[in-house]
């Protein structure tokens, strides 16, 4: 069995877990950063991609909108590069009530979020397709923002100072010497190989997980349960502004532009699993419906995919309340194992949003420099990630441009989402791996209108030169990547996007017939939900 | 003028029953709202490949699939009526000016001819450009050539994955990426290749990069990329230089003998003096009761109406556009209507979560009487003098069990034995009457 050295082990490879990694390395501690699964496979890459404004939090929680007002502002700055300054607005559709307007904008000038009431008329001009029925807008600084480009800037940035990432390797069981923990062990979720990692300090930032981490390092009580949203991508921008609901969080009640689709969110059911998250479609329907009253017609437009995220509702079963919990904001939840079970050495984050990622890391941090009497200051309020050093950020059309550029050099594998060859390559080299999943969290390879009918097959054939697999692995990672391209989509199949599926069929199954070809998996990664016990399920 | 019959659809299906018409005298339209499938597909015929295992002859495995599912296609025509509409298609291709370019093959036993990705996929038959590629019997090694220029097909994952499946006795199969002589481009199409092909100088510099590389008794399979206009010449010419057995191998759309096939079938229409025009959109029947003198037409943004004694419905399924399901589940046929069968229950799912699974939806499309007429729930006829040919059609899973093209063929050239045998042509309706407006 391999053991590896490090100050610090980080579980959890969301935007929190990369954070923390980041925040690390750039504190000089020499970190470990691990995921049962790929980077942002959970609830980071299960969202819509709203960097908050912090105007959905000003009536109902101003702290929280606090965080999101200062944090955005930095995220803008340290991660440029991911943000897309679409803007935002509230708008009061005809079924809701225009006094929260009020309440709203008191909100606003309250925690110093900056927004202005415009007109109507001012707000169908900026967003044409908006229901022209509104009766009140407020613009605000709400941006879109792509995750997995972040969580890999955390982790490319961590491990330039010499951080190791570790994908797909599952924590089976935590280190302890008598009341400290001192690391963990690791299961390589591909080739079942273990791995045993030995931590000065161990940092739980799993998330809808941390619960079983927690336990595993014998902590009780620890509870988090899994809120499940689910949110529909639909095939272009129908609006270039993040558009908002005005009236009390709730369901359905925003769509954010982001990249070339827009996604309408959200729900939030408790769901009895962080890994089961089944789509029905009565949620289909509800977010279809919701959607339709922001903007009117959106039915018509085609449904790309349907996704669930999980949110992590943190509960302490121990002591029935948040008493031991360091409530350093009610947005995010702190657990001191050492004040809270007398444990050294570890700590659990949990909770929180997306935009608030680094504060989150930040406040960990800090807590495990204070348990170690050292004093090393955070730097990720003022350090650019990797690729937004000259603070430009993502505009729509930066692809088409650089593609253009190259137009006559470079061979365009994925049409829908502008993958050229020499990319896609480059991708798969540095990878290193046989998942094309993998490589579209990456480069959205596969993430357009066709949801890969033309570029699966491609990217099969050039993973089959650039690995040098053999047939039957590259027919398996061809077939793996057709079944996650189909979860997505089959609970929200109609229209247009249903003719778009039945032509990738007619491909895959009619003209290649890919079912008589063999498949072989090793190296892919099995569903989440495979290893839940038909119990656990009812 | 008024026309005897409306094909609505250009694909096989469409055009098999446009064609067989016009020949026999009727004064055939076809309207389509756009190009068909033909462009789209390998341009073999499937006739059924799998039931659910790997299909030997097809004739065969045709009076069994009648009697085991009652509400497939194939149970409304029987193996006779599919080998009548192969054998009509072959005379179709030996008789056009693209001759000697042709199809071989028929009912009595399935061909196995590799895939892009490198399955031996079961067809009843294809054109003479494809036939060397059988797995069944030739035990010659196989060299799989590529273009580097050509994304859409992968040599080497094709030749492993033939090796790998040892369809016919084990045939040894190879790769080789070329980089293409000429073309300066790093992005070309099947259909830009194709283009070049025709080329002999271009071939030249092929066959130049190509023949050091080649071993004895070696058969050379490329992409279907051998010419648009005159591929028999481009084909024999290579197998010629080359000095041994020459292959295409079907890729994704757009389909180089898709077209040709396309290319073929219009043709005939023009000749047999059919009309076609592409563009408008039927949107609805005009009908009194069972009786359904015409369809309503969408051109641009006008409405028409066009008459005819006879409609034959071939919109393809939801691939084409012809059947579509909203955001509400409601699913419907777009062009005339009409009810649609197999749609599971409100409630009960369309699709599964693994996609290589029977998906409920596959099977959902027109369900029709032994007279290819559209029935409701109760299997009576909608219209009388409407038949539903090709995808369209409740009761296939066609790429599943590759079916697809024989259903198509043999759908749309019955339907037009039905008008033929019912009186449809070229007798009567001599009154012109109006046409739109």
């Amino acid at each position: 069995m391999t053991t590896l050295q490090a100050d610090v082990l980080v579980i959890g490879g969301g935007a929190t877990g990369a954070g923390v990694a980041w925040d690390c390395a750039l504190r000089g501690y020499d970190t470990i950063l691990v995921d049962r699964r790929d980077l942002a496979e959970g609830t980071s890459g299960r969202f819509h991609g709203l960097l908050h404004s912090g105007g959905r939090y000003v009536v109902k929680d101003r702290d929280a909108a606090v965080e999101c007002v200062h944090e955005n502002a930095i995220v803008r700055r340290v991660a440029a590069d991911t943000v897309e300054d679409t803007g935002g607005l509230f708008v009061t559709t005809p079924d809701d009530d225009p006094a929260y307007g009020d309440r709203f904008a008191e909100g606003c000038r309250a925690t110093g979020l900056p927004t202005e009431e415009i007109s109507p008329a001012a707000a169908l001009k900026r967003e044409p397709l908006l229901n022209p029925g509104i009766k009140r807008a407020f613009t605000v600084p709400d941006g879109s923002i792509d995750v997995w480009k972040l969580v890999w800037a955390l982790a490319n940035g961590a491990a330039a100072h010499g951080a190791r990432v570790l994908t797909y390797h599952k924590v089976i069981g935590v280190r302890r010497e008598g009341d400290v923990v001192c690391g963990a062990r690791l299961r390589n979720e591909l080739s079942g190989e273990e791995v045993d990692v030995e931590a000065a300090f161990t940092i739980n930032a799993s998330g809808a997980w941390a619960a079983e981490v927690a336990t595993m390092a014998g902590c009780e009580g620890v509870h988090v349960a899994p809120g499940k949203g689910i949110m529909i991508a639909m095939n272009h921008r129908l609006v270039n502004t993040v558009v908002n609901r005005l009236i009390m969080p709730a369901d359905g009640d925003i769509l954010v532009p982001i990249r070339t689709v827009s996604v309408i969110g959200t729900t939030d059911i408790r769901s009895r699993h962080a890994d089961e998250l089944p789509v029905t479609q009565e949620e289909v329907d509800q977010m279809l419906d919701d959607g339709e009253r922001l903007v009117p017609g959106l039915r018509a437009a085609r449904a790309l995919r349907v996704w669930a995220g999980v949110r992590p509702l943190f509960e302490d079963k121990k002591t029935g309340d948040t008493a031991s919990t360091r409530d350093v904001s009610r947005s995010h939840a702190m657990l001191d194992h050492l004040e809270r079970d007398g444990l050294r050495s570890f700590l659990t984050i949990t909770g929180g949003k997306l935009t608030t990622y680094r504060l989150m890391a930040q406040d960990i941090v800090d807590a495990m420099v204070r348990q170690r009497g050292e004093d090393r200051p955070c730097r990720t309020a003022e350090t650019p990630l990797p690729g937004s050093e000259d603070r430009e950020q993502y505009r729509l059309g930066t692809r088409l441009r650089a593609r253009e550029d190259e137009l006559q050099t470079e061979q365009i594998i994925c049409e829908c989402e502008l993958v050229g060859r020499g990319r896609l390559e480059a991708a798969m080299r540095r990878r290193g791996t046989v998942n094309l999943d993998d490589i579209r969290r990456n480069l959205r390879l596969g993430m357009g209108p066709c949801q890969g009918g033309f570029c699966m097959y491609r990217a099969a054939g050039i993973l089959h030169g650039v690995d040098r697999l053999d047939g039957p692995h590259a027919t398996g990672s061809l077939r793996h990547f057709l079944q996650e391209r189909w979860k997505g989509m089959w609970p929200v199949l109609y229209g247009d996007q249903l003719r778009q599926a039945r032509l990738d069929d007619w491909i895959f199954q009619g003209l290649l017939d890919v079912g008589h070809v063999p498949a072989d998996l090793e190296g892919l990664p099995t569903p989440v939900d495979a290893e839940l016990q038909p119990a656990t399920l009812a | 003028m008024r026309h005897d019959v409306i094909v609505v659809g250009t694909g096989v299906a469409g055009l098999a029953a446009g064609v067989r018409l016009a020949q026999e005298g009727a004064r055939v339209l076809v309207l389509a709202k756009g190009i068909g499938a033909t462009h789209l597909a390998g341009a073999t015929v499937d006739v059924l490949g799998y039931d659910p295992a790997r299909v030997e002859s097809p004739e065969e495995a045709i009076g069994r699939l009648a009697s085991a599912q009652p509400g497939h296609p194939y149970a409304r025509l029987g193996a006779a009526a599919v080998g009548e509409a192969l054998a009509w298609l072959r005379d179709q291709v030996a008789a056009s000016p693209m001759a000697p370019y042709a199809y071989e093959g028929g009912l009595a036993e399935n061909l196995l001819l590799p895939t892009a990705v490198g399955a031996p996929k079961p067809t009843a038959a294809a054109p003479v450009t494809m036939l060397a590629g059988d797995l069944r019997r030739d035990e010659r090694p196989i060299c799989i050539v590529g273009f580097r220029q050509l994304k859409d097909f992968h040599p080497l994952l094709c030749a492993e994955n033939l090796t790998h499946a040892q369809a016919g006795a084990g045939a040894a199969a190879r790769g080789i990426e070329l980089d293409l002589p000429v073309s300066g481009r790093v992005d070309e199409n099947a259909q830009g290749i194709a283009r070049q092909l025709e080329d002999p100088v271009f071939r030249g510099a092929l066959v130049q990069q190509l023949a050091g590389r080649l071993q004895l008794n070696e058969r050379v399979g490329f992409p279907a990329v051998l010419g648009l206009q005159d591929p028999h010449a481009v084909w024999s010419d290579l197998e010629h230089r080359l000095a041994r057995p020459v292959f295409e191998i079907p890729t994704l759309p757009p389909s180089v003998p898709g077209m040709r096939l396309y290319t073929i079938l219009r043709g005939a229409l023009r000749a047999a003096g059919g009309r076609q025009v592409i563009g408008p959109e039927v949107i609805g029947p005009v009908a009194s009761g069972t009786r359904l003198e015409g369809v309503r037409v969408r051109v641009g943004r006008r409405e028409e109406v066009r008459y005819a004694e006879h409609v034959v419905l071939a919109t393809g399924g939801f691939a084409s556009g012809g059947l579509v399901l909203d955001s509400s589940w409601q699913a419907r046929d777009a062009a005339l209507g009409l009810p649609l069968a197999g749609l599971p229950e409100p409630g009960a799912p369309r699709f599964t979560s693994r996609y290589l699974d029977d998906q409920p939806m596959s099977r959902v499309g027109i369900a029709v009487d032994d007279e290819l007429r559209p029935v409701d729930a109760h299997g009576d006829p909608v219209y009388e003098k409407v038949r539903v040919v090709g995808a369209s059609l409740a009761g296939a899973v066609p790429w599943k069990e590759k079916s697809g093209d024989g259903i198509s063929l043999a759908t749309g050239h019955r339907a037009a034995e039905l008008i033929l045998a019912a009186g449809g042509a070229p007798a009567g309706l001599t009154t012109a009457t109006q046409e739109g407006r």
